[in-house]
């Protein structure tokens, strides 16, 4: 009999209160829901390896490694852009992406990895105001012109260390994005995202539905 | 104040750090080289320029893509003339930061 079990928790469980906040009665402006089941690997190249690394991912992800500043789509999986000859290698549970053993194999002596899929959390901000409740915080102009879908960025925000990216806009044609943040400083981010979006309208996921 | 980096485009200051001088080179000597090399590696370890004008420093993307960077800057206008990642960053360069 073990001394102590560890029982697993959202880091948003006290944070995320699920419903419509802020302002307005229609439409909200503003969309926000955590995944809560997410595999994510880093993967970083290593010295002159890149070749190496873009077969590798062809192969495994049925995509190539994505250029700087964007993202790349294979059948389960998303890689996302987060640095020189680095990606993030993410996809949504259940959905099976090969898993972090596959994963090894296939990188073994090209790329080095690094499981994130507890250490960072995923949230989703979308809508007609998503925009307008990102420019409070966010130096990144995500301006159409400057990122289109398809875009992604390593930032801060609020002085966080965040993985940022846009997906394919919403059922209504609104733009949706993504943030990765640490799982330690996701409560405070949360919050701030809330915050800067009750002027619009906000309407919050249930943990883990997504949208 | 925006920094052009050269893997991320404009991006907020706030996103960099500043480490220092990017022109000292580190003294290529022997490990027991005598007074000589004392010499060498204490120009090297504490002197500076202080220069009105354009200067070559080391800036680091901390908040962003995590890249060391050497920015030509100058010091009475605050202008970046240039922004070029640092040798080594990015493991598509052959060599490592400090080598030659
Ligand atoms: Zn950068």
């Amino acid at each position: 009999m073990p001394d102590f079990v560890w029982s697993s928790q959202s880091p948003l469980k006290k944070a995320l209160v699920p419903g419509r906040h802020g302002a307005g009665k229609g439409a909200p402006g503003v969309a926000l829901s955590h995944v809560s089941d997410i595999a994510l690997v880093q993967v970083m190249a290593r010295r002159g390896r890149n070749a190496d690394v873009a077969k590798a991912a062809k192969k495994l992800f049925g995509a190539e490694p994505p250029a700087a500043l964007k993202i790349s789509s294979g059948k389960v999986v998303t890689l996302v852009w987060s640095g020189p000859d680095q990606f993030l290698a993410f996809s949504e549970l259940p959905q099976t992406a090969p898993s972090i053993e596959q994963q090894e194999q296939a990188f073994s002596g090209s790329a080095s990895l690094s499981n994130q899929s507890d250490g960072r959390c995923l949230i989703r901000i979308s809508g007609p105001n998503a925009r307008d409740a990102l420019a409070k915080m966010t130096s990144l102009d995500l301006h159409d012109s400057v990122f289109p879908v398809g875009s992604a960025a390593t930032t801060s925000i609020d002085h966080t260390a965040v993985n940022f990216w846009r997906e394919a806009d919403d059922a209504s044609g609104n733009p949706a994005y993504v943030a990765l943040v640490f799982t330690s400083f996701s409560d405070t981010l949360w919050h701030l995202f809330v915050e800067s979006s009750l002027e619009y309208g906000v309407e919050v996921a249930a943990s883990g539905t997504g949208h | 104040m925006r920094i052009a980096c050269p893997f991320c485009g404009a991006r907020d200051s706030g996103e960099f750090t500043y480490l220092g001088d990017a022109s000292p080179k580190r003294p290529d000597a022997p490990i027991d080289g005598g007074v000589a090399v004392e010499d060498q590696f204490y120009d090297y370890v504490y002197l500076r320029d202080n220069v009105a004008g354009l200067t070559r420093e080391y800036w680091y993307h901390g908040g962003g893509c995590r890249s060391w960077l050497i920015a030509e800057r100058s010091t009475t206008t605050h202008e970046f003339k240039s922004v070029t990642a640092a040798p080594g960053a990015g493991a598509a360069k052959a060599k490592q930061a400090g080598e030659r």
